[in-house]
């Protein structure tokens, strides 16, 4: 199964992390780095962009509520984009949909004025 | 044995590839299925989950880590005999009632605690991930915690098949959080060191240490989550006790 690659990228007070490949145990690093960098910057928005998304487990999931906590610290608005129907659902059991709101693609992530209730 | 055809190899990449038998089927509320002596159902049925985002303390990631030194076992067999028979290995005082099906995704297991002044807590979790590997556990409203549980297996740089627990939890509510430091922190660390060392008894391994790792993964309170006390197991227990005593 491919290894993670995340790519961070920063403009303008939208941070974005594209995940491409598997989302597991093997990406803590990764996704250890992405809190980090999520602190440094303090965005005003963070997109999360799973269109290149492999396969995600629980291990995945914790990684993201990492990341998700870091971004509800600092107040960013959080937004996902890319995520497959079954993934969606998995957002949804666990309730990390609550704190999220979901897109089409990351154009319109960075474009929506949509601000999800926290 | 033949040689697998590319039909065959494909149908196996696109298992592993489509997931969706190990997860469990989201849902609005719990439902118990079946009843389990000396497990009360009714803290659980009908609950939401309680996902780590949802509860009032402080975020913490809690690893225990036991090797299986000696043991000629594979993670996936670890997994296995701990899916197989996950009750056995928890403390006497507490019971872990599994679902008649097993540790299946979506299948709800109500457990039983017994808490100071003899008080019986009854909880559950839902099991939303299983694989050959792995499992993992979400907690409802009324559970002290807020949050989920990965148990997992696999070799370390040595070789050696490592058992883990990992927990992603935070208090369920401000009673919870207030009794974190010196009853329920230690509490939940006292269980899953014995669940450890039990599982590398049951290999083999008589001594086995358990290593223990907290990290404070968001230190803020969330305090609009105060209302959670209303879900309280022990606020429930207490109550039905005394509404025993006084009928």
């Amino acid at each position: 199964m491919p290894e993670l690659e995340l790519t961070i990228r920063h403009d303008d007070g939208v941070l974005v992390l594209d995940l491409h490949g598997d989302l597991d145990g093997g990406a803590t690093d990764q996704m250890k780095q992405a809190q980090t960098t999520a602190a440094e910057v303090a965005p005003r928005v963070l997109v999360l962009n799973f269109a290149d998304l492999g396969y995600m487990n629980s291990t995945g999931i914790a990684l993201i509520v990492g990341v998700l906590a870091e971004a509800r610290r600092l107040g960013s608005d959080v937004r996902v984009c890319g995520l497959s129907d079954h993934y969606r659902h998995i957002f949804e059991i666990t309730r990390l949909a609550d704190f999220v709101s979901f897109h089409l693609d990351e154009g319109e992530a960075v474009d929506n004025q949509h601000t999800p209730a926290s | 044995m033949g040689e697998e055809t590319g039909q065959e190899m494909s149908d196996e990449v696109e298992r592993v590839r489509r997931p969706e038998g190990q997860w469990a089927s989201p849902v609005e509320s719990l439902h118990v299925h079946e009843s389990v002596e000396g497990a009360d159902p009714t803290t659980v049925e009908g609950r939401r989950i309680s996902g780590p985002l949802q509860g009032f303390g402080r975020l913490w990631q809690k690893t225990y880590r036991v090797r299986l030194e000696g043991a000629e076992v594979t993670p996936e067999q670890v997994i296995a005999a701990w899916k197989a028979d996950y009750g056995s290995f928890w403390p006497a005082t507490s019971r872990f009632c599994a679902p008649f099906s097993g540790v299946t995704p979506g299948e709800v297991a109500l457990i039983s605690d017994r808490a100071p002044g003899g008080l019986r807590l009854s909880t559950g979790v839902l099991v939303l991930y299983a694989d050959e590997v792995s499992f993992t556990f979400l907690c409802p409203e009324g559970h002290p915690f807020a949050g989920m549980i990965t148990f997992s297996a696999q070799h370390d740089e040595d070789d050696v098949t490592v058992a883990q627990v990992q927990a992603i939890i935070r208090a369920q509510d401000p009673l919870v959080e207030l009794t974190m430091p010196f009853y329920t922190q230690r509490q939940e660390d006292k269980v899953w060191q014995h669940v450890l060392t039990a599982l590398a008894a049951h290999f083999g391994g008589a001594d086995a240490q358990v290593s223990t790792d907290a990290v404070c993964v968001d230190s803020k309170r969330q305090w609009q989550r105060f209302g959670n006390v209303r879900h309280n197991a022990g606020l429930y227990a207490l109550t039905r006790a005394f509404r025993r005593r006084r009928s």
